[in-house]
């Protein structure tokens, strides 16, 4: 008994790889390297993934793009339909934007019914795309009380490392701008819309968007709050509290959202539109480079 | 300036609140809160048993269910459940009771705007009718700004909002107003730091539409204000309700 306690005192009881520690003790592991003003990723703490943003990627739909923000990529489809406008606005067209977070992009979503996530982040670019009035809906009005178009934004996520919210906004935004919609003709309650031909500027019409809404996410970390931008998947399931930024062209706010996590300072808030402000020059240069 | 609503005379006047708690006989603890038209009403059980599924080894599990005024829940009540749940994670002492579970349900009684705000209040007041360990009270208020006198007016009802550039809900916790008092007291020593320090810590904020970076500091202050009110009230409320227990009990 006496050799085996002394074998063990004179080599360290468990000696584990960095990644055992890091499955064992996430936070722990987390909390080292931020502790050295770096993340696991090489990334610093206030630092951005590269984006990408291709437009068109659809060709059957009427406007598309894909956006990677590091590991995470997703798809934006929008496809314009002749509907019946709602009663409450008869010359005003509707937009019906849609998350989809299915397990095709992570081991964490299940099959089913859309999950919280997916149905919060559609809300909320719901909202944006309404209150911040990003675009006149009388623009989509072909007919008062008779016809107007429905544009039917879909976002599917293809692969999920973490601010789904900034990926989708950005694709719904670069989708938004790639959209054509053929003239429609309307008579005696007939909407036609002409096919056949090649899409030009003569046939067909871009939308006339107000204003583009980037956003710029931070999650707080650990008891001090430490602020990282731009989370991946295992930053966002270690901490608890997030804040997004959404800011348009003209530096001009569209949402300000902080949940979860203890009380934060204003100055902190502030801390974070100003970079946000940056980031959103930084994504608009991206978007314009294609 | 009068308000839409005609029963305020100022931009800066919330409705009367009420509230009344332990009003549903088979839940933990229960309560119900009211901006003037807005009513809502909450239920708490647990700690109960937990699913497996959603167990937690070392803290309880927090559920929230929000129900509409009418029709089956939709994609906004789930931002509302998932808005006020990670709100009240870090201040539920949930480390206390490992492996059980925590329901919160939300019913909307009456909707005239500032559903969010009033969820809240609704919630911390049901929690404190419960029992349950909180590390501070939290009090929301919710404001808005005009789309055409660019002014902003507090608790807005959905007339109001109709007619709104932006909408702010903020959420205060009882522990942000003492840092600010001590702000202030600092205030007098260092004139310096006046604007910085005498700026409320902020738990919750949600806003969108059209503002500047001003416009949200000034709508986060005047909230903060309003909140004040509210924690007053929270108090004064389970004050009053524990003096009637202890009255029942002494008969």
């Amino acid at each position: 008994m006496a050799s085996t306690t002394d074998s063990l005192a004179a080599s360290p009881a468990f000696t584990f790889s960095a990644s055992t520690f890091q499955k064992l003790h996430p936070t722990e592991y987390f909390r080292k390297f931020i502790s050295q003003g770096v993340r696991p990723d090489g990334r610093l703490l206030d630092s951005f993934r590269p984006t990408t943003v291709h437009y068109g990627v659809i060709t059957t739909a009427n406007g598309s793009a894909m956006v990677r923000i590091g590991g995470t990529t997703v798809v934006c489809g929008i496809k314009a339909e002749v509907a019946e406008p709602k009663l409450d606005s008869p010359d005003q067209g509707y937009l019906v934007p849609n998350v989809d977070l299915s397990p095709i992009c992570s081991s964490a979503f299940r099959p089913g019914s859309p999950s919280e996530q997916a149905q919060v982040v559609s809300e909320a670019i719901h909202r944006v795309l309404k209150e911040s009035k990003v675009l006149d809906l009388k623009d989509l009005c072909i007919e008062e009380a008779k016809a107007v178009w429905a544009l039917w934004i879909d976002v599917v996520c293809v692969s999920y490392d973490g601010n789904i919210y900034d990926a989708a906004l950005i694709s719904v935004m670069a989708a938004l701008l790639n959209v054509r919609i053929r003239k429609p003709t309307y008579d005696e309650g007939i909407v036609k819309v002409p096919g056949g031909e090649a899409i030009n500027d003569e046939n067909s019409f871009k939308l006339n968007l107000t204003r583009i809404p980037l956003s710029t996410s931070f999650v707080l970390f650990d008891t001090d709050l430490t602020l990282l931008a731009d989370p991946n998947f295992a930053e966002e399931s270690i901490t608890q509290g997030q804040i997004s930024v959404t800011i348009d062209e003209h530096g001009r706010l569209c949402r300000i959202s902080k949940v979860g996590a203890a009380s934060t300072s204003q100055s902190l808030l502030k801390q974070c539109i100003e970079r946000a402000k940056i980031r959103s020059h930084e994504l608009r240069s991206i978007m314009n480079q294609q | 300036m009068s308000r839409l609503d005609r029963t305020r005379t100022s931009a800066h006047q919330l409705r009367p609140f009420f509230s009344s708690q332990n009003l549903l006989n088979r839940s933990d603890g229960s309560a119900q809160f009211d901006f003037g038209g807005s009513s809502v009403l909450c239920s708490v059980v647990g700690p109960a048993e937990v699913k497996l599924r959603d167990e937690k080894l070392d803290k309880a599990t927090i559920e929230v269910v929000a129900r509409p005024l009418v029709g089956l829940p939709g994609v906004k009540d789930k931002a509302l459940e998932q808005n006020i749940r990670e709100s009240l994670e870090p201040l539920i002492l949930s480390g206390l009771h490992p492996r059980t579970m925590l329901q919160i349900v939300i019913q909307t009684m009456k909707d005239d705007g500032c559903i969010l705000s009033t969820a809240f209040n609704a919630v911390i007041l049901a929690l404190l009718d419960a029992g349950i360990p909180l590390k501070s009270i939290l009090g929301s208020v919710t404001c808005m700004i005009d789309a055409q006198s660019s002014e902003i007016l507090l608790d807005p009802t959905t007339e109001e909002l109709s007619r709104a550039r932006s909408t702010h809900v903020f959420v205060f916790d009882n522990k942000s107003s003492v840092q600010s008092e001590q702000g202030k007291m600092n205030v007098d020593t260092d004139d310096q730091e006046a604007g910085t320090s005498s700026l409320a810590a902020v738990l919750f904020s949600d806003s969108t539409g059209m503002f500047t970076e001003q416009e949200y500091f000034e709508c986060a202050h005047f909230c903060f204000k309003a909140s004040q009110a509210v924690h007053g009230f929270i108090r004064t409320a389970v004050q009053k309700k524990l003096e009637k227990e202890y009255q029942q009990t002494q008969a």
